[in-house]
């Protein structure tokens, strides 16, 4: 059971994620996305051509990364702004589950409210299956992997993991990105678009990276960052009353 | 219970005499001055814009707000570099970097303005605010007050170092004075940038005690309708294939048919905004923001390429917005009560 | 082997020493952690229960480090002082998920039992949002019980609770450490705290200031002179034969008696009676004016 997803930390995991109005917060990017492509495709602009912006810059950049943003520093940093995270805590739980079972959760959260939206709007500017729906899918799916995992360690490792993620998001992905080529690498963005483009072949997408170099770094990523996560968590401390 | 010693100085009562008698041990009323209202939002003021970066609090708090300042100085320490040796100025007054500017305040604003009004609603001080002379109105206006002038460090200071780097490195007194007057409309741009951000983020941001939904839904809304604007803009604009008479380089291999020193035809494909184009600014504040810059006489290359008629439009939306995000302030601090 | 021990033990931040250098040994029963806020209990309690980890010694909890060890969560519960629970449960739905993360067999009755021993069963099923701040802590304790542990670790735990309830949590904390376990609870409030423990354990910025049953504590500071009021049919008469003897130290006659101070508790009290029937004094009251706890810890403060 080391190290396992445990479904009574996903259950309380899951209830306060939708027990409040943030919820709305969650669904509110893909909704935009979606109805952004509804009308463009019934608009039919006549500029540049729009699948690869919308679906690509405003898909990934802002969809994926903010909705993934929001839902990952919130499966655990919630618990820990608010310190019921003790509760959870002071019972022989493993550290590594508790973890795992919140990356899980968030990354599958991440997906439906991503990688779902992404694959409808796929769908909708094809006008049915096509390489391009499900490159994005799987691009998403990818991104939202890997995304929940850097989220989940900022929840750990910082109270204002929110505002680091912003900081990554803005400054590292979208300025550093498109002005410094080796910051490609460390882009979790990029992974998704470097996956979804090899499956869509659309160069629209302006996918930075091949798809084994977005695969392997992805992986290591993932794997770093939940291991920091864990030991971190098993190190957490509760200040005494006189600091 | 034993009986108490009985406090300093005074005898303990003795039995049959009325219970109950105050002792003077000591303590004294404030009879000294207090001051007024004034003084309470000023000092509300001072403490919200040290606040805004982290002053007055430990060392994390710091780390946002002056990385963004940070970033923010970096295109007029770029740019005088450049022009030290030799290359021209890369960087204007108006826009200074349009997106830089537009991430760095996203960052900023989504980060400090929960620090200014939702930690205390989530600490429920509201109530002890408001029982001192301070009206109801006079919370928000010192924490608008504040975080506006947070806003304008972080966009004149950088503009301020731009100008002080350009005018280093010229010679004559009328080029300062040219680079003055350059530099006036940059700081009223960097005004206009100020209330209006200032004013979103913070009626955004007291919307929730928890800072990290304000700042997720500030970022959101900025970062959100930002890459729309600049999306439907690029996808909204036409291309227009002209047809021009061109003179090849010399050396170039000659199409056939065509004698030497003779032109050739060549089709040259440009972006031409349609009206479409001209209106989507208005989603973002920023792009909207940049439209009335150019509306107002700005010239520099922006965002949104060109007005048009609408820079009226672009005018009102401003107005709106800011109306908006006060309003919503005014009415969430008035009922403070329950706060 | 003792339920908890601390060799050595110092916590510091920077250059804030929280806990200095303190060696302890917290066994079976009920035992008090008192001090001033600010002193230090709350860190000694998070470092006992792990959630902190000494900058110097050594902090074993039946005989295992308890730093990095979820394992120790078996046979220890903790009811922390924060006031932080998962608001969006419902009291019975808190407990039993905790029951459950300990996977025990039966979470569900575990649940039941423990909920009635704090006597939340009509409030169980109600989300903790609604509750008050009593009944927080009530369920907090709930769910530190539901795994039976063998030592239970209490901050502050009568916080927020009205005198019934405080009665009721004295009670039970009373009847859990006849059972045997090891209860270590910190207060600042005194009277719970003198009316409970068996030992107290006092912290007095940082370091560990006395231990032991508080009155010995007081007798052990013989340099202090104990404080006596008398009340006879001859208080001046009384007073100016006590005033002879070696072991008074001052006497004062008050409106309510005659205040005696004596450097030697022993000799005064075997002395006493014999005075007054010399002199044919009635003795009518004898009270010790300073063996309460506040008195104690008081002198500990300024010492």
């Amino acid at each position: 059971m080391d190290g396992a997803f445990n479904r009574v930390v996903a259950s309380i995991t899951l209830r306060a994620a939708f027990g409040r109005k943030r919820a709305l917060l969650f669904a509110l990017p893909a909704v935009i996305l979606i109805l952004l492509t509804l009308i463009l495709k019934e608009a039919r602009p006549p500029g540049a051509p729009w699948p690869g912006r919308v679906l690509g810059d405003f898909g990934f950049s802002v969809v994926l990364s903010l909705t993934a943003l929001i839902i990952g520093t919130s499966v655990l940093g919630a618990e820990i702004d608010e310190g019921s995270i003790v509760h959870l805590l002071a019972t022989p739980v493993r550290r590594s589950s508790v973890i795992v079972t919140k990356f899980v959760i968030g990354a599958v959260l991440t997906m439906v409210f991503v990688a779902v939206p992404e694959l409808i709007a796929g769908l909708i500017v094809s006008g049915g299956v096509s390489k391009l729906a499900i490159g994005l899918f799987v691009g998403a799916l990818a991104g939202s992997v890997v995304y929940n995992a850097v989220f989940v360690m900022l929840s750990v490792l910082t109270t204002r993991a929110i505002a680091v993620g912003l900081l990554y998001v803005l400054v590292w992905e979208v300025v550093l990105g498109n002005f410094v080529g080796g910051a490609k690498l460390l882009s979790v963005q990029q992974y998704g678009l470097g996956v979804a483009n090899s499956i869509a072949h659309y160069s629209a997408l302006n996918a930075g990276l091949g798809l084994s170099t977005a695969l392997i770094m992805g992986v290591i990523v993932t794997v770093v960052t939940l291991v920091l996560a864990t030991r971190r968590l098993s190190e957490f401390s509760l200040k005494g009353d006189a600091v | 219970m034993s009986v108490s010693r009985g406090s300093t100085g005074a005898p303990p009562v003795p039995a049959g005499a009325e219970p109950g008698v105050i002792h003077d041990i000591g303590y004294r009323r404030y009879t000294g001055r207090r001051l007024g209202r004034a003084q309470i939002i000023r000092a509300l003021y001072w403490h919200s814009l040290r606040s805004a970066y982290g002053l007055g609090r430990g060392a994390k708090a710091k780390i946002v707000p002056v990385l963004a300042f940070a970033i923010m100085c970096l295109p007029a320490i770029v740019n005088a570099v450049s022009m030290s040796q030799g290359g021209g100025r890369i960087v204007d007054y108006d826009t200074y970097t349009n997106q830089l500017r537009v991430v760095v305040m996203i960052i900023f604003i989504a980060a400090q303005a929960p620090e200014l009004v939702s930690r205390d609603l989530r600490s429920h001080v509201l109530p002890l605010y408001f029982c001192r002379p301070l009206r109801r109105l006079d919370y928000p206006v010192a924490k608008l007050a504040a975080f506006i002038t947070a806003c304008l460090v972080i966009i004149e200071i950088p503009l301020l170092l731009l100008y002080l780097g350009t005018v280093a490195q010229v010679h004559s007194g009328s080029a300062v004075w040219d680079q003055t007057r350059a530099l006036i409309p940059g700081l009223l741009v960097g005004l206009m940038w100020s209330v209006l951000l200032a004013a979103i983020g913070l009626a955004l941001a007291s919307l929730t005690g928890r800072r990290a939904y304000a700042t997720g839904s500030i970022a959101i809304y900025f970062f959100l309708t930002w890459i729309l604007a600049g999306i439907l803009i690029a996808v909204t604009q036409r291309n227009v294939v002209r047809t021009v008479n061109v003179k090849p380089p010399p050396g170039a291999p000659l199409p056939p048919g065509v004698p030497a020193g003779g032109t050739v035809q060549a089709h040259v494909v440009t972006q031409v905004p349609t009206t479409a184009t001209h209106l989507v600014g208005l989603v973002s504040p920023f792009t909207t923001l940049d439209g009335v810059r150019q509306w107002l006489g700005g010239t520099s290359v922006g965002p949104v390429p060109g007005v048009a008629g609408y820079g009226a439009l672009y005018g009102a939306m401003l107005l709106v917005l800011l109306a908006v995000s006060l309003a919503g302030l005014a009415a969430r601090y008035r009922k403070a009560g329950s706060l | 082997m003792s339920a908890i021990e601390l060799r050595g033990v110092s916590r510091w931040y920077g250059n804030v020493v929280a806990v200095n250098d303190v060696t302890m040994t917290i066994g079976p029963g009920v035992t008090g952690l008192l001090g001033p806020n600010g002193a230090g209990k709350s860190t000694v309690l998070h470092l006992i229960a792990g959630f902190l980890a000494p900058s110097r010694g050594e902090l074993t909890v039946g005989g295992v480090p308890s730093w990095r060890n979820p394992d120790i969560y078996r046979t220890v519960g903790l009811v922390p002082e924060r006031d932080s629970v998962y608001a969006f449960l419902t009291g019975a739905e808190f407990v039993s998920t905790t029951a459950k993360l300990h996977r025990l067999a039966d979470p569900a009755g575990a649940t039941r039992r423990a909920i009635a021993i704090v006597d939340m069963a009509d409030a169980q099923d109600r989300r903790i949002s609604t509750y008050s701040k009593g009944m927080r802590q009530r369920i907090k304790v709930a769910a530190a019980l539901v795994h039976d542990p063998q030592v239970l670790l209490l901050d502050e735990p009568f916080n927020g609770m009205d005198p019934r309830q405080r009665l009721h949590m004295m009670d039970l904390l009373t009847r859990l450490g006849a059972e045997g376990r090891t209860i270590l609870l910190s207060s600042h409030i005194l009277e719970e705290v003198e009316q409970l423990a068996d030992t107290i354990q006092v912290i007095v910025s940082g370091r560990l200031a006395a231990s032991g049953d508080f009155r010995a504590i007081r007798r052990l500071m013989t340099s202090r002179p104990h404080v006596f009021l008398v009340r006879s049919s001859d208080d001046r008469g009384l007073g100016s034969a006590l005033i002879g003897r070696q072991a008074v130290t001052g006497v004062e006659l008050t409106g309510g008696g005659l205040q005696v101070r004596a450097c030697d508790f022993g000799a005064f009290s075997r002395e006493l009676a014999g005075l007054a029937r010399d002199k044919d004094i009635r003795l009518r009251e004898l009270l010790p004016e300073d063996e309460d706890l506040e008195s104690v810890f008081a002198y500990l403060l300024e010492s």
